[in-house]
């Protein structure tokens, strides 16, 4: 017989990730999950965001990755909590092992949770993990065709960041197009371009980071 | 990739709805998959073939139905749909005022079980 079901096939994570972002909003913290392909700057990001803001915020990291603890060493010298998942070939990270690793946290003494997800420009977009907002990162030597070839995290993103504008002498890729096609995916988009190897640029996106806590 | 967890959970959900009827066996589960969900069909059923074995759909077939991007665009007040999987200004008139009507369904919407 046929039994009919409406049923969202992500429905258990999607409740996950209402129980982190209530874990999350109960403690004060702001949520934000880091999404870019693999090379464009997460950790780099994360970085030069951390330098620029320990002074006055409290903030703390996830790093997603499918094996290593590279990043999460990367960002554990610059004296943050900082918790590595391994997702053991999974492409994204999901709700539940965000779940996992929250408990971990000194979450009432944090203001700020970076959760830099696996590095891919396609499944992270799916998946909520609990976040505020989703934030993605995209190199220029990615290309200025990525926006249109990938829509869906554009359209997720409430910023984009265009992460190596230091290359832009040396290569053909248009930031002008990146810029245009993003908002017309997402016309509420944020944009800010930086270069994580010079400091260009860092200091407008930690300002508006400042202003989504204030 | 990740096509595997969709497959993971849509199992899941449809082996609880199962049981919940007293039924033992899913001989077919039907999903309304959207062009803008980000889920390549051919994928979804790969990873379904390989991961119901052993599950109370072990002998099920998945039936996909892809729903296109739609919406309504309200500078010319007209419903439409596209080819793709994002929708960058009203096909028709070119305004960018529009909301999006379908697209990025990911859902069961009905199983045939024993």
């Amino acid at each position: 017989m046929k039994l009919k079901v409406v049923s969202k096939i992500l429905d258990a994570n999607e409740r996950i990730a209402r129980e982190n972002e209530k874990l999350l909003q109960d403690a004060g913290v702001f949520a934000i999950n880091l999404m870019s392909s693999p090379g464009a700057g997460k950790t780099s990001l994360l970085e030069k965001t951390i330098r620029a803001l320990s002074g006055s915020l409290k903030i703390g990291v996830i790093e997603g990755d499918i094996a290593g603890t590279d990043d999460a060493e990367r960002i554990g010298a610059l004296d943050v909590p900082v918790v590595q998942i391994n997702t053991g070939g999974a492409c994204h990270l999901d709700a539940n092992m965000i779940n996992e690793v929250l408990q971990e946290f000194p979450l009432r003494d944090l203001d700020m949770l970076f959760i830099e997800n696996v590095g891919n420009l396609v499944c992270p977009a799916e998946f909520k993990v609990g976040e505020h907002i989703k934030v993605m990162i995209l190199s220029l030597a990615e290309g200025h065709d990525k926006p249109l070839k990938y829509p869906l995290m554009f359209q997720e993103s409430s910023a984009l960041i265009i992460n190596k504008m230091d290359l832009a002498p040396y290569i053909d890729a248009d930031p002008a197009k990146i810029r245009r096609d993003a908002l017309s995916l997402n016309p509420s988009m944020k944009i800010f371009d930086v270069s994580c190897r010079t400091g260009e640029g860092i200091d407008k996106w930690t300002s508006w980071l400042r202003t989504l806590i204030s | 990739m990740h096509e595997v967890s969709i497959a993971d959970s849509l199992l899941r959900i449809a082996g609880q709805e199962c049981g919940k009827g007293g039924f033992s066996t899913i001989e077919s589960i039907k999903v309304s998959i959207g062009r803008a969900s980000g889920v390549m069909p051919e994928a979804l059923l790969f990873a379904f073939d390989a991961m119901k074995a052993g599950t109370i759909a072990g002998g099920a077939s998945l039936v996909i139905e892809e729903v296109p991007v739609s919406g309504h665009c309200s500078d010319c007040a007209a419903d439409f749909s596209v080819e793709e999987a994002y929708v960058l200004c009203c096909p028709l008139c070119g305004g960018q005022a529009f909301t999006l009507c379908s697209g990025r369904e990911l859902h069961i919407t009905e199983l045939e079980v024993e």
